[in-house]
């Protein structure tokens, strides 16, 4: 145990932590929002994020940047990361609609039992991420140096870097204007409305497949996006990038309480500090198990997560 | 005729839940259902509502055949359930609910209206606002469904149950609303248990009994029929 090391590096680890676990909320928001409605955990929406993190490395390589490009200048560095992150939010909005229309919504007409469900997203999952190894030879693929890490600011030894300054403040704006949306228009009452009672969401002239739709679609945007800041971050992507992150950021919606959205706010900040913290403790072999450990002792707690379950009842 | 149920059947799984139902509803009528436990009430409504697909037969709404509609199209076209059970988003403020019943409407000024109107009919929803649905009592609770229901400006209200489980005082109060809204100009359609209120507030009635009508007429008629009388008032 490195207690020195993690008293000493205390800041920095954290500083890298909230990073981390921000990416992991808005990844963690696409099952929260589906399970909140449709009580399915979609396991493809790892290959969701996965497809948005090629879907970003592809639109730069049209424009001849790969990972030995020199950075451009500022002005258009910004172009691209926007470009980078537009691409990347629809490319994965759509693939989770397609999964959703391809792979579920034939199931439901059919009354399918939810072992069905279960089994159906983890071969949409298998596919895709299959499909993608093989036209890419299952080759990892660099990112190209944008984005170069430079200290925003500096207290004590704790060197805050741009990139994370980018990373919370994306997904600050982005949690916020999603809480709005759910909690004050139309639409976002529409969603609470299914995910509380989709019968009398109905009788009140929901139309039911159009939310689970647009549920698939902004859980999509959302891991699109973070896909593109997990790029910067990590540096590559992989056929299988998606799987690993995809389970820290299930967890993290779990621990959160499934069904909640700021619960996936919360539970992917913990998980991103524990394993920060796991890691400098015990080294970072152990950065998983700290984890799930963290996980199973919050979960004896509180079975139903740190906030709680239920979409609906996600108003503070 | 506003609605008209003919022959209709339905099934869940293998038993048999309605067996040939024929009913009719007019423009500005009170038509009460009723019946006891388990006869199928709710059953007809979810049909008429669209909650549960039918095995046979034909509905028709304000001369339309709406038998394969989805549910949420029915409540376009002017149809509007207030479930039983309390059926309300326990997550949501009174005032979300009342918002959920207009959530097919755009227009802001007329939601804004009808908002005032079911505020009038019950001033505890008023008062109630901001508060969250599930923290409510029953009798809020169906107040609410009532509201909820006619904030979407229907042809024809469904009311399944108004009355279960509240105190008699409240249940007079729910059916002089009731009696209320009809005079407003909204037809409606009321299953009962509470036969003896049902009757006495409804223009006509249908009674029934394991999934099959096996009487009708007016309101006063019912109320005053030996049979009626010993199975559903109670006389001693």
């Amino acid at each position: 145990m490195h207690f020195d090391d993690l008293a000493h590096n205390w800041g920095p680890l954290t500083a890298s932590g909230l990073a981390q676990g921000a990416i992991y909320a808005l990844f963690a928001l696409g099952y929260t929002l589906v399970y909140g409605v449709l009580r399915l955990i979609n396991f493809a929406h790892s290959e969701v994020f996965m497809v948005g993190s090629y879907a970003a490395l592809i639109t730069w390589g049209f424009f001849g940047l790969d990972e030995n490009s020199a950075t451009p200048p500022a002005t258009e560095v910004i172009g691209y990361v926007v470009l980078g992150v537009l691409v990347a939010a629809a490319i994965s909005g759509i693939t989770a609609l397609v999964v959703e229309l391809v792979a579920y919504r034939p199931l439901r007409r059919h009354n399918a039992p939810p072992l069905a469900f279960l089994i159906t997203a983890i071969g949409a999952s298998l596919v895709i991420s299959e499909a993608v190894g093989v036209a890419t030879h299952r080759n990892q693929r660099g990112v190209p140096p944008l984005i170069q890490p430079a200290d925003a600011f500096t207290i004590g030894n704790t060197h805050v870097t741009n990139l994370e300054i980018l990373i919370i403040l994306l997904t600050l704006v982005m949690m916020v204007g999603l809480d709005r949306f759910i909690n004050r228009t139309r639409l976002g009452r529409g969603i609470r409305a299914v995910a509380q009672s989709p019968d009398t969401a109905a009788l009140m002239g929901v139309n039911k497949d159009r939310v689970i739709s647009l549920v698939f679609l902004i859980g999509g945007l959302m891991a699109g996006i973070a896909a593109v800041m997990y790029l910067f971050k990590i540096g590559t992507t992989r056929y299988d990038a998606g799987f690993s992150l995809g389970i820290a950021a299930f967890t993290a919606a779990v621990l959160g309480g499934i069904g909640n959205l700021r619960g996936a706010v919360v539970g992917g900040i913990i998980i991103g500090l524990f394993e920060n913290y796991g890691s400098a403790l015990f080294g970072s072999n152990y950065r998983n198990v700290v984890t799930f450990v963290v996980l199973i002792v919050i979960l004896m707690f509180r079975p139903s997560g740190i906030l709680g379950e239920a979409l609906g009842r996600a108003r503070a | 005729m506003l609605l008209e149920i003919d022959n209709v059947t339905l099934l869940y799984g293998r038993i048999q839940a309605l067996h040939g139902i024929s009913l009719t509803v007019n423009e500005g009528e009170i038509v009460a259902l009723i019946g006891a436990n388990g006869a199928g009430k709710t059953t007809t409504m979810r049909a008429i509502s669209g909650l549960r697909p039918i095995a046979s037969g034909r509905i028709r709404f304000a001369g339309e055949d709406i038998t394969k509609l989805r549910a949420d199209l029915r409540t376009v076209r002017g149809i509007s359930q207030a479930p039983e059970g309390r059926g309300i988003f326990p997550g949501m403020s009174v005032l979300e609910n009342l918002e959920m019943g207009a959530y097919t409407r755009r227009d802001s000024a007329g939601i804004r209206a009808d908002l005032d109107r079911v505020y009038g009919l019950f001033p505890r929803l008023k008062e109630r606002a901001k508060q969250v649905g599930g923290t409510l009592s029953g009798g809020e609770q169906q107040m609410l469904t009532i509201g909820r229901a006619l904030m979407s400006r229907p042809k024809l209200l469904l009311l399944d149950e108004p009355s279960m489980g509240l105190a008699p005082m409240l249940i007079q109060q729910i059916f002089s609303i009731i009696t209320e809204i009809n005079q407003q100009g909204t037809t409606i359609l009321l299953v009962e248990q509470n036969a003896q209120q049902a009757l006495s507030r409804a223009h006509r009635a249908y009674v029934l009994e394991t999934g099959r009508i096996v009487k009708s007429g007016t309101g006063t008629d019912l109320l005053h029929d030996p049979a009626v009388k010993d199975a559903y008032l109670g006389v001693a």
